[in-house]
């Protein structure tokens, strides 16, 4: 056992809980009808009501204490693998300023968040906040979007079409990234803060996936969008500084490794079923059953490997060291192994498995998406290759 | 006088040694200055003698004679068997340090390596302080024999380093265990790597049964799972190296208008092999922890952790021949020679069938380490 602090066991114990109890049943219903749960659903209240999935999780503003920053780390990424284990769409649901609050964090002014995150302290109701980075043409290249932020007097407009933005329809504001000049290339790469209902911000569609149906994926189109100066993330002296675009790359830094931990969930709910099928289903001895086991202690492996890399991905950025390699390194890893886990899970379960109601053929249509989201493995590749290589970049 | 005084250091910390959890990424100051030290070495004196030592059979002797400073077979030796007891963490530290440079002469030069889980482990321990007390004093040492519960392979010891000289042999055959001293003289033999630690083969037959027990499956798993410990630190040592300069010729080398290493078919396969590399070196530190902190299942993840090694080492060291081309296949570099180094490691201590049968053996007992009982779904 590795021993976790009280607090962190408790979470685990709260997400499980929760998880149990509404993210699974909701999950399979998402995964049913197609419609992620609306945002009016009980849970998301019963979540916004608590601060968050769980009481005292890594929330806004606690205090920075040596056996906190040795914890919250390690909440955030046992809060993604349970919670994912459970059903990482509905995981990727949960109210909470989501992508478009780590952007903020890392580009925002004080004022800028005060405004824009404060009204998640209002726990009456869910809100959301979301991000828009990926176009139907600059999806892993993000240096080519296209959506143009042009100046008018004290306003911005912006132009253009965004899509793969999560909670993007239920959200009280959208990060929008756009470009004052595609020649720029990076340079040229802004964030806005588009909120809800802005003219022309308009809901094209919610993407129908083959899984991880249980968040919203939305597509829409910025027709002439007017938002103000104060909604440039950072101000002017920000973009100057060429923070946007690295503003980008940074909120990844902290995330890939989070997205990994969510493939260690999904990896750990596949080998489980197949666990729970070995036990219940093939006789005590056998070749068939001791080629399952040699599968279930090879799926074993690589959930512990993965889950090594994350926790030492974050325990850099903690430190405030580089991990910009790490994070790739954890990126990189996890989604192709879980993939091959849950492939693997499925061979020991056998026909049995791919009927909908056996839960594992639905997590190897959930699974897929973990290596393409957030960098496909290729950029991965690419990310690492320049730091270990001194691969050029073909601009 | 040196070497006291980093006995005592080391000494001191491991009484003080508190095994970290796995939330911890930063080793305990004696140890990285442990494995600093053991590299600077391994760079400067193995390295440019490997091709030497490889024809004579052994390491230099000013080399060793420097070596014995780590105090290599003590370290991870309890002090009740005369070692300094400062764990297995720092064994696999020390190990792949050296292993850097040049791990052909290691076998030798450690003469409790893969052994040091049967002392720890063999219920006479009268018997097991003789044995460690022969090896320490270069007088005898034992090796280890991973037998197959079925009876597949030839009852004998195939390979063994031939210094200290052979006297003993622990067979491991599932749970049990028996230890045998050798009668007939050992026959010499060259193996397909690690020519500098020498090479013997003996068989068992003949040989006087001095001892034998039943062990319960996680122990007996964890004498086998220190062995694969040991080669799997050895094998992260010789894959950091071959990728090292691996990657240092692929980016002088040009083919093609630019360096092997920017054709993106290439760069991918090394971007893959060093995440590969970063997983398995992070896994088998764990679980040299997980001996550090007396965990009951320490030798299931030493097994997964030299399996998860061993698949990274042979595809970093088989790249290492790969995109040197020609070059790679001459002996004017050392890519050849890790490319047999890790194929050997990979053979040894039963090998991987031996390994997969005993994490397959333990699956169902063993918890997930964070969620123990899982999350118990579906």
């Amino acid at each position: 056992m590795i021993p976790l602090d009280p607090g962190t066991r408790a979470m685990v114990d709260e997400v499980r809980e929760l998880g149990r109890t509404y993210m699974r049943p909701m999950g399979l219903e998402s995964d049913r009808t197609g419609d992620p749960p609306p945002a009016d659903h009980p849970f998301y209240l019963l979540c916004s009501r608590r601060g968050g999935l769980v009481s005292r999780v890594i929330g806004e503003g606690d205090g920075e204490t040596p056996e906190s920053l040795q914890w919250k780390p390690l909440r955030a990424l046992l809060q993604a693998e349970e919670s994912a284990y459970w059903d990482r769409g509905v995981a990727l649901s949960l109210p909470g300023p989501g992508l478009g609050g780590a952007a903020l964090r890392s580009l925002a002014t004080p004022e800028q968040r005060e405004r824009f995150l404060a009204p998640f302290a209002d726990h009456s109701r869910a809100h959301w906040g979301a991000m828009a980075l990926t176009e139907p043409g600059a999806g892993s290249d993000v240096a080519r979007i296209q959506t143009r932020a042009k100046r008018d007097g004290a306003d911005w407009v912006l132009s253009g079409a965004k899509m793969f933005c999560s909670n993007g329809a239920r959200a009280d504001w959208v990060v929008v990234w756009a470009t004052v000049d595609p020649a720029l290339g990076r340079d040229g790469h802004r964030a806005f803060v588009v909120e809800r209902g802005s003219p022309g911000f308009e809901l094209l569609k919610i993407e129908h996936k083959m899984g991880s149906r249980g968040y919203e994926t939305a597509s829409f189109a910025l027709d002439g969008v007017r938002v103000p100066g104060a909604s440039l993330l950072g101000g002017e002296e920000a973009a100057r500084g060429r923070k946007g675009f690295r503003g980008a790359m940074a909120t990844f830094n902290l995330t890939r490794p989070l997205h990994a931990a969510q493939g260690i969930g999904m990896g750990r709910a596949a080998h489980d079923h197949a666990l729970a099928f070995v036990r219940a289903e093939y006789p005590a001895h056998g070749a068939r059953r001791r080629r399952a086991l040699e599968r279930l202690a090879e799926i074993r492996r690589g959930l512990a490997t993965a889950r090594l890399i994350c926790m030492h991905a974050v325990w850099l950025a903690r430190r405030q060291r580089d991990n910009a390699l790490e994070a790739s390194h954890a990126k990189l890893f996890a989604p192709p192994m879980v993939f091959r886990a849950v492939a693997a899970a499925l061979d020991i379960v056998g026909e049995a498995g791919v009927r909908e109601d056996a839960h594992l053929e639905k997590l190897y249509r959930d699974v897929k998406i973990l290596d393409i989201g957030e960098g496909t493995q290729q950029v991965q590749r690419l990310v690492i290759a320049r730091q270990l290589l001194g691969l050029p970049r073909e601009e | 006088m040196v070497r006291r005084q980093r006995r005592g250091r080391l000494r001191n910390h491991a009484r003080a040694y508190d095994p970290a959890p796995v939330t911890e990424f930063a080793h305990p100051e004696e140890l990285e200055q442990l494995r600093a030290e053991a590299a600077r070495f391994a760079a400067a004196e193995l390295a440019p003698a490997a091709r030497a030592s490889e024809r004579n059979g052994a390491w230099p002797d000013h080399a060793l004679a420097v070596l014995s400073k780590f105090g290599l077979g003590e370290l991870d030796l309890a002090e009740e068997l005369g070692g300094v007891g400062a764990g297995a963490l720092a064994k696999a530290l020390l190990l792949e340090a050296l292993a850097a440079g040049d791990a052909g002469g290691l076998p030798a030069a450690d003469p409790l390596g893969p052994e040091a889980g049967a002392l720890a482990l063999c219920p006479d321990r009268s018997r097991a302080r003789e044995l460690a007390a022969l090896a320490l004093a270069g007088e005898a040492r034992s090796a280890l024999l991973v037998a197959d519960p079925d009876g597949a392979g030839p009852e004998r010891l195939v390979w063994a380093p031939s210094r200290p000289p052979l006297r003993f042999v622990w067979r491991s055959l599932g749970p049990e265990l028996a230890l045998f001293e050798l009668a007939a003289p050992v026959e010499p033999v060259r193996a397909l790597a690690f020519h500098a630690a020498g090479g013997v083969s003996a068989p068992l037959r003949g040989a006087r049964l001095v001892g034998e027990w039943r062990l319960p499956t996680p122990e007996s798993v964890a004498l086998r799972g220190r062995a694969r410990l040991w080669s799997a630190a050895v094998a992260l040592g010789v894959a950091q190296a071959a990728f090292d300069a691996t990657v240092a010729y692929a980016r002088e080398r040009i083919v093609f208008g630019k360096p092997v290493a920017h054709h993106q078919g290439n760069a991918f396969e090394l971007a893959v092999a060093a995440t590969n590399l970063h997983g398995a070196r992070l896994l088998v530190h764990d679980a040299a922890s997980s001996f550090d902190r007396g965990e009951a299942h320490a030798g299931f993840w030493a097994s997964q952790a030299w399996l998860g090694a061993i698949d990274a080492a042979v595809v970093v060291t088989d790249l290492g021949v790969q995109l040197l081309g020609g070059h790679g296949f001459l002996v004017d570099h050392l890519a050849e020679k890790r490319f047999r180094e890790v194929r050997m490691l990979a053979l040894l201590a039963g090998g991987r069938d031996a390994a997969e049968a005993d994490v397959a053996d333990l699956v169902l007992d063993v918890p997930d380490p964070l969620f123990a009982g899982g999350s118990a779904a579906p």
